[in-house]
């Protein structure tokens, strides 16, 4: 190991990882490369476009901002976290319902910007949801379909938390 | 990216010490900033050493202190922008972190950050990636590109050493206009001498090694009201073409004090005092703002390309004062 490697330890959806990186590696790079979940796309690579969100904690960050050795001791949560088909997420459930995607290329980065905010406001207005995916953009504009995908999920994580709870 | 070491200091201490150490070493704090100037390769001195401020818990914090906010180098945007006492003693400033970038840049991006960031000119930024590095005056060589160039985001208010690149920060007004202070590893700096484009490739009066700890906001007591105002191509994500702050204390119906800053407009956040000086001491009438307004452009210089921004700065600050009322 040089001063350019170091070991980083995180936890990705919930799996604890233990793994070499060059210091200079970013997240997105060692997210798609290394650990193989490559849901999380990086399509500018400078930070405008909300492609690569992933949770970082409870929080929507860039994985293609951040440093991977500032994922140390962090727990990460990617679209892989919230996917089976089987048994889709309430968010991932809203999205086909209203026709979140169209090429789909950008559901990833929304669902997890989507899904922070839902953490933390559980009854968002379409004002609040629009200020909180106001980092992701849709390349094929299909914002009305988002805005009403991410509406639908915040009611049916309602109710599902009002029959759970 | 060219490879660096990187490490996690624990302290101010041993972060200063692991930047005395190396030959050039570079803060990261929410690294938003920092990640693309090293990716693209702009600067023409590679960094050898990353030094993460991230672990020092202890610089995130935001309390009241006598008539002051005290904020930590490591407070978020995110964390300003949603702060009840920041709202409360310092609208303008909240609503300018809320109004940077985009939601998952607050969430990492600081407020030291955010006033020490490098400039957004496109020839400065260049990427490597795509051309080579531009040398231009800014970075040590002989020309600037923009003059002769596209400057239609570019100051209106003159060169600083032959550059026009704006000060692209937009809580650096907010603070400004505010009367903050600046308080770093060696001294405390009165925020309207923190930015300098004297300085090189950095855009504020830090020397070498020297870090930012803390920034000391007045809390605008009873009568004082603030605003910020932000125009940009979209209303999120892009960088501020004007922006503009601005506080004013009216004490039965008549200005007793205020103050102004653009910021977008030239190479350091522009205050304007003859403007604030027009305010005081009559009422905040419409009439009484278009003068302070055409005041605070009164001095424009703008270049063949970007006219437009004069007209636009007039309106905002007549916009932002009069949200003030
Ligand atoms: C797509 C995009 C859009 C953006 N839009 C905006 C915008 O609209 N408005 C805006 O103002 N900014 C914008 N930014 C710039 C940036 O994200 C923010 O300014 C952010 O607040 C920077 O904070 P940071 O903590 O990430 O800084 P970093 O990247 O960590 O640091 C920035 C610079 O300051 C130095 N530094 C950091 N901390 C300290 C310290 N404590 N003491 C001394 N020096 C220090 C670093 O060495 C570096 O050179 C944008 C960036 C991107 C990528
Ligand atoms: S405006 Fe400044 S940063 Fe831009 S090309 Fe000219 S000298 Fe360089
Ligand atoms: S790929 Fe990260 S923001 Fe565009
Ligand atoms: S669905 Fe195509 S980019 Fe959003």
């Amino acid at each position: 190991m040089s001063a350019s490697e170091k070991i980083l330890s995180l936890t990705v959806n919930g799996e604890p990882k233990r793994l070499l990186v060059k210091t200079h590696w970013m997240l997105s790079r060692v997210l798609r490369e290394e650990i193989h979940h490559t849901g999380t796309k990086e399509a500018c690579g400078e930070g405008a476009c909300g492609a690569c969100t992933v949770l970082m904690g409870e929080k929507a960050v860039l994985a293609c901002m951040t440093l991977a050795l500032e994922a140390e001791g962090k727990s990460v949560e990617t679209i892989e976290g919230l996917m089976s088909a089987k048994n889709p997420h309430p968010i991932q459930e809203a999205w086909m319902e209203e026709f979140g995607a169209q090429c789909g290329f950008c559901s990833p980065g929304m669902i997890m910007s989507a899904k922070a905010l839902l953490l933390r406001n559980p009854d968002p207005t379409l004002g609040e949801v629009r200020e909180a995916m106001a980092g992701n953009i849709c390349v094929c504009s299909n914002y009305e379909h988002i805005e009403a995908a991410v509406l639908s999920a915040a009611r049916k994580m309602r109710e599902d938390g009002a029959q759970n709870g | 990216m060219k490879p660096f070491n990187y490490i996690q200091a624990n302290s101010l201490v041993e972060a200063g010490a692991i930047l005395a150490a190396s030959s050039n070493g570079a803060i990261h704090s929410g690294g938003t900033d920092l990640m693309g100037c090293l990716r693209d390769r702009i600067w023409m001195d590679e960094v050898d050493v990353v030094v993460s401020l991230s672990g020092i818990a202890q610089l995130k914090y935001i309390r009241k202190e006598g008539d002051a906010i005290k904020i930590g180098a490591m407070t978020t945007l995110t964390e300003i922008a949603t702060s009840s006492l920041v709202r409360e003693g310092c609208l303008m400033l909240a609503d300018a972190a809320r109004a940077t970038a985009s939601p998952q840049l607050r969430n990492v991006g600081t407020l030291a950050g955010n006033i020490c960031q490098e400039n957004r000119c496109w020839y400065y930024r260049y990427s490597y990636r795509i051309g080579g590095i531009i040398e231009c005056v800014r970075k040590g060589g002989k020309k600037c590109l923009a003059v002769g160039g596209d400057h239609r985001y570019h100051s209106i208010f003159g060169a600083v050493k032959k550059c026009v690149a704006v000060n692209p920060s937009d809580t650096a007004p907010a603070l400004v206009a505010a009367g903050a202070t600046i308080i770093t590893t060696n001294r405390e700096i009165p925020a309207v001498e923190f930015f300098t484009g004297e300085n090189g490739k950095c855009s504020t009066v830090l020397e070498a090694g020297e870090i930012v700890r803390e920034i000391s906001v007045p809390f605008g007591g009873e009568g004082t009201k603030s605003a910020f105002k932000k125009v940009a191509l979209r209303k999120s994500i892009d960088f501020a073409i004007v922006t503009s702050a601005a506080s004013v204390l009216v004490d039965d119906g008549v200005v007793a004090r205020a103050s102004i800053c653009l910021g977008g407009v030239a190479v350091t956040p522009h205050p304007s005092s003859e403007a604030a000086a027009l305010l005081i001491g009559g009422p905040l009438s419409d009439e009484r703002i278009a003068k302070a307004a055409d005041a605070a452009l009164a001095g424009a210089k703008p270049l063949k390309g970007n006219r437009y921004k004069v007209k636009m700065a007039r309106a905002i600050i007549a916009d932002t004062l009069a949200e003030c009322s």
